[in-house]
């Protein structure tokens, strides 16, 4: 199992974009044609048709989590954003559909076409970068503190083709975009898809029948970010929850379980 | 100005291809099972023994540290950290054995 070199295909659109945010990034030497910018959709809003081509994966491949069913789940990104409230809604030019959002933030995205004609957007209630997404496909019945590697390999699918990983600038998706297809980040060791366990960690440690192994520590808080870049990383403050897992090593069967060791025995609250 | 930007892009650039922040300490097994003891070593002790290492640092206040070990043939353990809010050891772990990281 090769180290993970982070990164590669997700910072050139974070380069990119903390090169726009220097002070005088846009200061020019010649004159240069405007653009003008109508809309930008924000990142928190996510294209409803990108998420119903995820849920059209999430059938196509549920092989990899035959027990499992898709839920769609909202997480904070940033130290500010209170999780409680949270409403969602579908909206269209001429649509607007409120989804009903779980205790733990989770949804399930009803399928409807006018929605998909309208090319509508599902909106939540906060602020821009405030939330980030994820797909949670989760084998019912599994041991406490584990997640099941097939699991994560369609979650990290459906992830990325419904385009819920929040990285960068919304200027910035459709370079995204262009560098990182599903089967690039969920077949390569250079994918490195995030995932978040419930609490802090200090282990993950892979299990299948005999075999044993922990990760080694790159695997673990996004690779070591520096702080610097973390505003960039959707991780932002979930960075001590933060986890690679080898997607694409196939000796490890879907059944393997990922097991946590987390930082404490019980909960604590966040400062 | 452009200069400027463009060298913050670079310097993220470099980040990216070099990956991981970079690694541990390399410092004896023996020495590191020896003198760090969950509950009593501080930050303090562990940088005046051992010297400063990768370290990631939480919002919660926890930090965990990366120190790596000689393990034979060319390849290296992790000593893993978990130092609390309080600025003492709280949990260690060691392992995997694995390459040295860049």
């Amino acid at each position: 199992m090769g180290p993970p070199v982070c990164y590669r295909l997700r910072c050139l659109p974070l380069a990119l974009a903390a090169a726009m945010l220097a002070p005088g990034a846009f200061a020019q030497d010649s004159p240069v044609s405007t653009v003008q910018v109508t809309s930008t959709r924000d990142p928190v809003d996510k294209s409803y048709r990108k998420m119903i081509k995820g849920m059209e994966r999430f059938e196509r491949e549920h092989a990899y989590a035959p027990q499992a069913g898709l839920r769609f789940q909202l997480l904070p990104r940033t130290p500010d954003v209170t999780m409680d409230g949270i409403t969602l809604r579908v909206a269209g030019d001429t649509l607007s559909v409120k989804m009903p959002v779980a205790p733990d933030n989770s949804f399930v995205l009803p399928r409807n076409e006018q929605a998909l004609r309208e090319d509508a957007a599902v909106l939540a209630n906060r602020k821009t970068t405030s939330m980030t997404w994820r797909a949670a496909i989760v084998t019912p019945g599994l041991p406490p503190g584990t997640r099941r590697l097939g699991d994560l390999r369609l979650e990290c699918r459906v992830g990325v083709e419904a385009g819920l990983v929040s990285n960068s600038s919304p200027l910035f998706d459709w370079l995204s975009n262009a560098l990182t297809s599903a089967d690039e980040v969920c077949t390569s060791p250079n994918g490195n898809y995030l995932f978040f366990a419930e609490r802090p960690l200090f282990a993950v440690r892979l299990r299948s029948g005999e075999r044993s192994e922990t990760l080694p520590f790159h695997f673990l808080y996004a690779g070591g970010l520096p702080r610097e870049e973390l505003p960039f990383c959707d991780c932002q403050v979930l960075l001590d929850r933060t986890y690679y897992v080898p997607l694409w090593d196939k000796a490890w069967p879907d059944d393997t379980l990922v097991e946590f060791d987390y930082m404490t025995e019980t909960a604590e609250a966040r400062p | 100005m452009k200069a400027r930007s463009f060298l913050l892009a670079l310097a993220v650039l470099a980040g990216c291809a070099t990956g991981n922040a970079p690694s541990g300490v390399q410092v004896p097994a023996e020495r590191l099972a020896a003198g760090v003891v969950p509950g009593a070593t501080t930050k303090a002790e562990l940088t005046a023994a051992f010297g400063k290492t990768k370290t990631v640092v939480f919002d919660s206040g926890y930090e965990a540290w990366l120190y790596q070990s000689p393990a034979g043939d060319g390849r290296f353990s992790e000593f893993v950290i978990l130092v609390n809010p309080q600025g003492v050891v709280a949990r260690t772990r060691q392992g995997p054995v694995s390459s040295p990281q860049p």
